[in-house]
C-alpha cells in the first residue's frame, strides 16, 4: 500500500449499502462487488474514457439526481445509485443499438463469441428487434503482421487498445486514424504492427476485432477448456489461462478476473505467444539410450532401472558423494523436493545444485540476510502501490515486462517515482511525474549503489542516529563508503552526481519502496558486491526513513526461486534452512523415516564442472537444463559433461547437453503436469495440466517416483498432494501456501533477529584493454528465455534473428550501418552476428541477446568472472 | 539533437529522383522548433502547422524527426496528421487550388468547375494532377456566396466564376 492513505466512502447501490476507497469510479465499485452494470470501454486498469456510452446509472448526490457515466463518476460519501432504471435503460440501448447497426455479428466465427461484453450487454438491454436499418461494413481484414490480425469491422472504437497499448505497455503502436465514418483503429500509415507483441489489445478488444493469429481455432471461446495455470517463462509467475479444444492447447490467454494472481491479466509475448513449445512434434518422443554415439530408442522400464541400477552401484563402490545432480529452474516445488530426495534421502548424496546457484551462490544468501534484517519485501501485487521504484540494472521490457505493466499503473494512479540505473539507455515510457534515469558505464554499478548509499547519509535523507542504534556496525558501512566521493563517483560512473542525489532523495523520502535487481547484477563478476549494497541502501532507509522497503532477489526462470527454497543447493535444506541445522536434520530424518541422515560430506558440486573433469563425480543428473547453453561460461561445461562417465538429461527439447548423454529422457512442459511454482517475490502458485503428455514423456514428478522405487526405497507419497503435505513439514515456511486459486507469498520463520550491514570493498575499475575496447552486454530478448523459445513458432516469426545492438557513434566509427554483419572477438571465441544502430546502446557497449544457438555468447568468456571485452569488426 | 540531423541527411540524400530538390533545410525545422517554449507533445499541432506553412507539407522524414524530439509514436503523429484533412504528408502542385463547394456555390456550377479540372488535369478530390501545377482541395464555405461560384489559388481569389470558361479564366493564368 501506499503511504498515501485513502479514504472509504460509504455510498448505497440499488439501496444495498456499500463502501468503495476514495476516488473508485461507481462501475468498478460495483464490478468489485459483484454488480454488473452495462458497459464496454472501461477497464479497471486503464483510465475512465467513456467512449461508448453504455454505462449510465442514475444516481442522487446531495439531494440532486444526476444521470451519470458511471465509468468516470467517482463514488461520494452518501450518494445513491440507481441502475436499470426506465430512464437509464433506454439511453444506454439506444448507444448500443447504433453500434449494433454496424457490427456484422458473425458471432459463430468470432473469437469472442460466448465471452462478448457486446453480446451481454445487447442481452441485458433486451435489444432483441433492431430499430435501425442494418448497415454492415464489409473491409478486408489486415493479417501483415504474424501474430496479431486487425478484422475492423468488428471495432467498436472502445479504444481499449489503443488506450492500453500506451498506459500499460507504454508502446503507443496504435492510434485512431482518420475521423468521422472514416475513422479506425491501426498503426502509422497501415504499416505492419511493429510492436513488443504483448498481445494486451487482443485480451481488451471485447468484440474480437483483434484477433490472435497463432490460435489454432477460430470462433466460440467460449466453448474452449479452460485451465489456470502459472506461466513457466521468467520468474514473475503471471497466471495464465491456457485454452484447449478436444485436447489441443489452442492458445494462451491473460484472465482479468478482479484478484486474480499478480499479472491482472497482463502478459508478455513470451507468455501469451509462447504456447507452441507445448504440443510440438521435434519434443523428445521416448527415453534415448547413447550407444556408441549413436541414441536408439528404449523403453522407460530400461531406462528408470539403467539409472537406478548405476546410482546404487555408484554410491556402494564410490559413495554418495559421486553422484551429483543438477535442478531444473522449470521444474514445480513438488519435482524439486523430490529430486533432491532422491539423493539426500534414497542415497545419502548432498551433491545437488542447479545453475543459478552454482553461478551465484550468494543470491540465497543474500535473501537471508535481508530476512535477518526485517526486510522480507511485500507481495508483488503492491507494486502498483508503490511510490518509488529502483530499477537497478534490468531491461524491464525484456527481463520482467508484465513488472513494467504494473509499475505503468502505478505511476498513472499512485504517482510512482520510477529511478532506473543500467549501462543501457533502455527503453522504459511511462506517466511518471519523475523518471531519473542513471545511465552509468557499463560495470560500474557497485559504484553507483555505493554512491547512493553515502548521499543517503551524507545528505541527512536518512536519520543515522536512528540508523546507528538500531545496526551495530554503521560504522563500518560509513568506512567502506568513503571511496565514493561526488567527483570519484562520477568518474568512475560518468553519471552526474546531482542525478544521483536526485535519485537518492527521491528514494529517501517516505515512501513505500520496491527495488528491482536484473539478472545482469550477475554478468558483472561482482554480483555479490551489488547485492550486498543494494541491501545496504534498504536497511539504511529501513531504520532511519519512513515507509517501507521491498528488495527481491534476482531470479531469471519461473521457478528458480522454488528449487532454492526446496533445497536443491549443497548448502540449503527444504525450507531454506542451513545445511548443518541439526533440528532442520532431525525433522527430515523423521518425515523420510531414515535411521541416519548424514549430509556432512566433502562438497564436490559447488566446484561441479572442475570435479567431473577430475573424476571426483561420477554420475550427473540434470533435470531440466542444457548447461552447455545457458550456463554463463560454456568451455568447462563442455569438459565435465564430456569426461562424466553417466550423464543422464532430462528434458524437452534435443539439446547440446543431451547429444552429450548417455541417456536422455522426455520431460514435460508446465502445461502437462501440476504442482507449484514459486516466483521471485515468493508467491506460491499453482500450475495445473490442460493437455496430455507429449510422446512417452512424462513429467519429472513419475519419473523421481519410479527411479526411487527402481532403487529400493520408494518414495511414500504418491501424488502432489501428499507431496506438498510433505513439504509443508519439512520446510514449515511453506505451510498454508499451496494455493486453491489465491496465490499468497511465503513467509519467513524468524525475521530482524539480525540487523548488520555488509560492508563491501571498494571497487575498482578494471584495466581497460587496448585491443578489445568493447564490453558485452548479453542477456535474454524480448520474445526469448532460455531454450524452448525457439520451438515456437509465433516467437521465432517475430523474433527471427539474433540483432546486436551498437551506439551510433560506435558504428561511425566502425563504419557500420543498420543490418550489416560484424565479427565479435574475445580472447576465446568469436561469433558473428548481424548489427543494428540503437540508441538504446551507450558508447563502448555492445549488446547481443543470448539465446540464439548459433550466436554463443556464453563461450566469448574466458575464465575471468566480470564483463567480456571484445572486439568487432565487419564481416565483408 | 545532432543524432537527429544525422539520420535524417541520411535518409534525406537516398531517394534517387531529383535528390537537390528534396533536400530539406534541417536549420529551418529546428528554428521552428526552436520558436516554441519546449519541444512538448502539448505543441505538436502548432508545430506542424508552422512546418506545412514552411514546407507547404509535412514530409515523413521530418515527421519521424519530430516523433523523436517530442517522444511520441509514429502512430500517434500520423493518428493526428490524418485527422485533419488540411495536413498533407504528399507534396502538392505548385499552386493549392480550393474550389468552394458551399451550398451557394455547389448550386452555381462548382461541381461543372470540378469536372473541367478532372477531364484537363485529371485531379479529383484532394488529388494532385500529373504535372504538378494544382492541388485540388474542395472546401465547405470559403465565406464569399454572393460571388458564387467561386475559388482561392494560392493568395488569388476568383469570384463568379463561369464554370464554362473555366479554363480561359482561371487555370491558363497558371503555369509551371
Amino acid at each position: 500500500m501506499s503511504t498515501v492513505v485513502k479514504q472509504t466512502i460509504n455510498f448505497k447501490y440499488n439501496g444495498q449499502d456499500m463502501s468503495a476507497p476514495e476516488g473508485t469510479v461507481v462501475l468498478d465499485a460495483a464490478k468489485r462487488a459483484g454488480h454488473f452494470i452495462t458497459n464496454l470501454c472501461s477497464n479497471p486498469k486503464l483510465k475512465p474514457f467513456a467512449a461508448c456510452r453504455t454505462c449510465m446509472v442514475d444516481v442522487r448526490e446531495e439531494g440532486e439526481k444526476k444521470l451519470v457515466y458511471s465509468c468516470t463518476h467517482p463514488v461520494s460519501e452518501g450518494m445513491e445509485i440507481f441502475t436499470e432504471t426506465e430512464e437509464t435503460n433506454r439511453y444506454n440501448g439506444a448507444c448500443l443499438e447504433m453500434l449494433l447497426v454496424e457490427h456484422p455479428l458473425d458471432c459463430p466465427i468470432c473469437d469472442k463469441s460466448g465471452v462478448c461484453p457486446l453480446q451481454d450487454n445487447t442481452d441485458a438491454l433486451k435489444l432483441y428487434n433492431g430499430r435501425f436499418e442494418i448497415k454492415r461494413r464489409n473491409e478486408p481484414s489486415i493479417k501483415t503482421n504474424p501474430i496479431i490480425e486487425f478484422y475492423l469491422n468488428r471495432c467498436i472504437m472502445c479504444g481499449m487498445c489503443v488506450r492500453i497499448c500506451d498506459e500499460i505497455q507504454g508502446v503507443q503502436a496504435l492510434d485512431y486514424h482518420k475521423r468521422g465514418y472514416q475513422i479506425t483503429i491501426g498503426t502509422a500509415n497501415e504499416e505492419p504492427l511493429d510492436c513488443e507483441f504483448c498481445g494486451q489489445c487482443i485480451t481488451v478488444c471485447p468484440t474480437g476485432a483483434l484477433m490472435d493469429l497463432t490460435s489454432e481455432a477460430r470462433g466460440l471461446a467460449a466453448m474452449f477448456t479452460e485451465t489456470l495455470s502459472t506461466c513457466n517463462f521468467c520468474s514473475w509467475g503471471c497466471t495464465v489461462r491456457l485454452e484447449t479444444k478436444k485436447g489441443k492447447l489452442i492458445r494462451i490467454e491473460g484472465d482479468e478476473t478482479f484478484d486474480l494472481g499478480i499479472n491482472e491479466g497482463n502478459l508478455c509475448a513470451k507468455g501469451r505467444f509462447g504456447h507452441g513449445i507445448v504440443q510440438n512434434e521435434k519434443r523428445i518422443q521416448t527415453p534415448m539410450m547413447n550407444v556408441g554415439g549413436d541414441f536408439k530408442e528404449i523403453s522407460w522400464s530400461e531406462a528408470i532401472d539403467m539409472i537406478a541400477e548405476r546410482m546404487n552401484t555408484q554410491v556402494n563402490r564410490s559413495g554418495p558423494t559421486s553422484i551429483a545432480g543438477i535442478a531444473g529452474e522449470k521444474m514445480t516445488n513438488e519435482e524439486a523436493y523430490l529430486f533432491q530426495k532422491l539423493f539426500r534421502g534414497v542415497h545419502g548424496s548432498n551433491q545437488i545444485t542447479n545453475l543459478q546457484h552454482l553461478r551465484a551462490p550468494y543470491i540465497n544468501r543474500f535473501q537471508e540476510k535481508c530476512f535477518e534484517n526485517g526486510i522480507v519485501s511485500k507481495p508483488i501485487t503492491e507494486l502498483e502501490h508503490a511510490d518509488a521504484v529502483l530499477i537497478f540494472n534490468s531491461d524491464i521490457p525484456s527481463e520482467y515486462p508484465v513488472a513494467g505493466n504494473s509499475i505503468r499503473k502505478g505511476a498513472i494512479y499512485t504517482g510512482t517515482d520510477i529511478l532506473i540505473a543500467n549501462p543501457r539507455r533502455v527503453v522504459f515510457n511511462n506517466e511518471a511525474q519523475v523518471d531519473i534515469r542513471m545511465t552509468y558505464k557499463a560495470g560500474a554499478d557497485l559504484a553507483v549503489a555505493s554512491r547512493l548509499a553515502r548521499i543517503l547519509i551524507d545528505n541527512g535523507i536518512v536519520d543515522t542516529a536512528k540508523v546507528k542504534t538500531a545496526v551495530p556496525n554503521y560504522d563500518d558501512l560509513v568506512k567502506s563508503l568513503a571511496p565514493y566521493t561526488a567527483e570519484a563517483t562520477e568518474a568512475l560512473t560518468g553519471v552526474s552526481d546531482s542525478v544521483l542525489v536526485r535519485a537518492a532523495e527521491r528514494f529517501g523520502r517516505t515512501a513505500d519502496r520496491v527495488i528491482l535487481i536484473g539478472n545482469d547484477v550477475l554478468e558483472t563478476g561482482h554480483g555479490d558486491a551489488i547485492l550486498d549494497s543494494l541491501l545496504n541502501i534498504s536497511i539504511l532507509v529501513h531504520h532511519g526513513a519512513e515507509g517501507s522497503v521491498s528488495i527481491y532477489p534476482p531470479r531469471e526462470h519461473a521457478n528458480s526461486q522454488g528449487i532454492q527454497d526446496m533445497g536443491c543447493t549443497p548448502e540449503n535444506l527444504p525450507g531454506s534452512a542451513r545445511i548443518d541445522d541439526a533440528e532442520a536434520l532431525g525433522r527430515l530424518k523423521t518425515i523420510w523415516d531414515l535411521k541416519e541422515l548424514k549430509l556432512d560430506q566433502e562438497d564436490f558440486v559447488s566446484n561441479l564442472w572442475a570435479n567431473c573433469s577430475q573424476g571426483h563425480v561420477k554420475m550427473l543428473y540434470i533435470a531440466g537444463e542444457d548447461p552447455i547453453r545457458s550456463y554463463y561460461k560454456s568451455a568447462p561445461v563442455v569438459g565435465a559433461l564430456k569426461t562424466v562417465p553417466f550423464l543422464v538429461v532430462q528434458d524437452l527439447y534435443w539439446t547440446d547437453s543431451c547429444q552429450l548423454a548417455d541417456l536422455v529422457l522426455p520431460t514435460t512442459s508446465f502445461a502437462e503436469k501440476d504442482g507449484t511454482v514459486t516466483n521471485m517475490s515468493r508467491h506460491v502458485q499453482k500450475i495445473q495440466s490442460a493437455v496430455l503428455p507429449e510422446g512417452q514423456s512424462r513429467p519429472d514428478f513419475e519419473i523421481f517416483s519410479d527411479i526411487a522405487e527402481a532403487c529400493g526405497k520408494p518414495f511414500s507419497t504418491f501424488d502432489v498432494k501428499e507431496v506438498q503435505d510433505e513439504i509443508v513439514q519439512a520446510a514449515p515456511s511453506y505451510k498454508g501456501m499451496f494455493p486453491g486459486r489465491k496465490s499468497k507469498q511465503w513467509q519467513p520463520e524468524k525475521s530482524g533477529d539480525h540487523a548488520a550491514f555488509s560492508p563491501v570493498n571498494e571497487w575498482v575499475e578494471p584495466e581497460a584493454n587496448e585491443s578489445f575496447p568493447f564490453k558485452l552486454i548479453t542477456n535474454n530478448h524480448m520474445f526469448h528465455i532460455g531454450g524452448y523459445t525457439h520451438y515456437a513458432k509465433a516467437l521465432v516469426d517475430i523474433g527471427p534473428e539474433c540483432i546486436a545492438e551498437v551506439n551510433r557513434e560506435d558504428a561511425k566509427n566502425l563504419n557500420l550501418n543498420d543490418g550489416d554483419r560484424v565479427r565479435v572477438e574475445s580472447d576465446t571465441h568469436s561469433v558473428e552476428v548481424a548489427v543494428a544502430i540503437s540508441s538504446r546502446s551507450t558508447t563502448g557497449v555492445i549488446y547481443v541477446p543470448k539465446n540464439w544457438t548459433e550466436v554463443p555468447v556464453n563461450k566469448m568468456r574466458n575464465g575471468h568472472e566480470g564483463l567480456v571485452a571484445v572486439k568487432i569488426s565487419k564481416v565483408g | 539533437m545532432t543524432e537527429a540531423t544525422d539520420s535524417a541527411e541520411a535518409t534525406m540524400d537516398a531517394p534517387p529522383e531529383s535528390p537537390e530538390e528534396k533536400k530539406i533545410c534541417m536549420t529551418t525545422f529546428y528554428e521552428i522548433l526552436d520558436s516554441f517554449p519546449e519541444r512538448a507533445r502539448r505543441y505538436l499541432i502548432p508545430m506542424m502547422t508552422r512546418l506545412q506553412n514552411e514546407f507547404r507539407f509535412l514530409p515523413p522524414e521530418l515527421m519521424e524527426i519530430l516523433k523523436d524530439e517530442l517522444n511520441i509514436s509514429r502512430a500517434e503523429i500520423f493518428g493526428v496528421i490524418s485527422f485533419y484533412p488540411q495536413f498533407r504528408t504528399v507534396e502538392p502542385g505548385k499552386y493549392i487550388f480550393k474550389l468552394c463547394y458551399g451550398t451557394a456555390c455547389y448550386v452555381k456550377g462548382a461541381p461543372l468547375i470540378a469536372t473541367k479540372l478532372k477531364e484537363k488535369f485529371n485531379m479529383g478530390k484532394g488529388e494532385t494532377d500529373p504535372t504538378k501545377l494544382f492541388t485540388l482541395e474542395f472546401a465547405s464555405c470559403l465565406g464569399n456566396c454572393g460571388a458564387a461560384p467561386m475559388a482561392i489559388i494560392d493568395a488569388d481569389t476568383f469570384g463568379n466564376i463561369d464554370p464554362e470558361k473555366t479554363y480561359s479564366d482561371v487555370t491558363d493564368k497558371y503555369s509551371l
